[in-house]
């Protein structure tokens, strides 16, 4: 069971919450990462409070115990920042894994449909393809073997492969990036060539499949340039 | 005990502190505080991600409950964590029993 945004608790004392509220604005990353991290910290302080507490400490000197023993707000957010960004890291590669191949058969049931005819040849021999083919193509297929090798390392160094790669929080962030930009590459390759192809001839597209195939990459394109620049930011934030 | 040169074994040691059973976070901590006689007492903000890092890699499994009204997270050694806790193990005692035939002095043989 995982914990999204955790409502403060009735009881905690003041100061533990506005402390957590401090580390909460000083964590990197997404929103949901957060309050699982900020509901654990407060569960821990409380532990450490009520120690303080039964030690026979006063409310406010125990709360001001526990708070020492945890350390400076800002220190303790960038205690996280490693995790963060491998979290965020990994979200980004398995999507890329994930819906690559699903706009990449997209847009083969688009080319398919629309009067393309698909040969055993490159693709700007294929009767009908857009001009600019034999630029985009390579571009787009370069942009592809990049997006899914770093997308693939990603993955495995933010899992199990962790175990083995200690010490090098920067890589997953910058390995998910560069995925990330290899598939923005992709997508805006491919939307240059629906534009030549819709500039020179139209009507050589199938309307239903080609919008649909596009509506999926702009989707994706859109989420990816947010991801790409969650990975870069988190990797900043590390010291 | 400085905490660089704890560093590059807090990883054994938190794995070991839940070989008995899972743990919450704060208790990781003070059994570290414990078992170490107060020698490790670290900023106790530094377990949380560690253990966050250990859970990702596979070698424990965190998991949420709710005990008297307050929400934990609870830590368990996973068999893949429990293997490692072993080959940690190993590996440290080949390491101290070096250097401590390197450090320690030897009585030296008498000789006439």
């Amino acid at each position: 069971m995982t914990a999204g945004a955790a409502p403060p608790r009735p009881g905690t004392p003041q100061a533990i919450e506005s402390y957590l509220a401090q580390v909460a604005g000083a964590l990197p990353g997404a929103a949901r990462s957060r309050g699982d991290i900020v509901a654990e910290l407060r569960s821990g302080l409380l532990d450490a409070f009520d120690a303080y507490r039964s030690a026979g400490l006063t409310e406010d000197k125990a709360a001001e115990a526990a708070l020492r023993e945890f350390g400076h707000p800002r220190q303790l957010a960038s205690a996280f920042g490693p995790e963060l960004a491998a979290r965020q890291s990994r979200r980004v590669a398995l999507t890329l894994v994930a819906t690559g191949p699903l706009i990449g058969l997209l847009w083969a049931a688009a080319a398919a449909a629309s009067n393309i005819s698909i040969r055993h040849a490159p693709p700007w021999q294929w009767p009908g393809a857009p001009a600019g083919s034999r630029v985009a193509f390579p571009l787009a297929a370069a942009a592809i073997a990049i997006t899914v090798w770093t997308a693939l390392f990603t993955v495995a160094a933010t899992g199990r492969l962790a175990r083995w790669l200690p010490g090098r929080p920067r890589l997953a962030p910058t390995a998910a990036a560069t995925a990330g930009f290899g598939a923005m590459t992709a997508d805006v390759t491919v939307f240059a060539l629906l534009a030549s192809q819709l500039l020179t001839a139209p009507g050589t597209l199938a309307p239903a499949p080609v919008a649909a195939a596009a509506a999926a990459s702009l989707v994706r394109l859109t989420l990816t340039r947010r991801a790409t620049r969650r990975c870069l930011a988190a990797r900043a934030a590390l010291i | 005990m400085r905490a660089e040169t704890l560093k590059g074994h807090l990883d054994g040691m938190l794995l070991a502190s839940l070989e008995a059973g899972p743990r919450h976070g704060y208790a990781i901590m003070e059994a570290l505080r414990a078992g170490s006689g107060g020698q490790f007492d670290l900023p106790t903000g530094t377990i949380y991600p560690a253990l966050r890092r250990l859970e990702r890699a596979g070698l424990v499994q965190g998991t949420w409950s709710e005990v008297g009204g307050r929400r934990r997270r609870a830590y368990e050694l996973t068999p893949a964590g429990r293997r490692m806790l072993d080959a940690e193990r190993g590996l440290w005692r080949e390491f101290s029993a070096a250097v401590t035939a390197l450090l320690e002095p030897e009585p030296r043989p008498v000789t006439s």
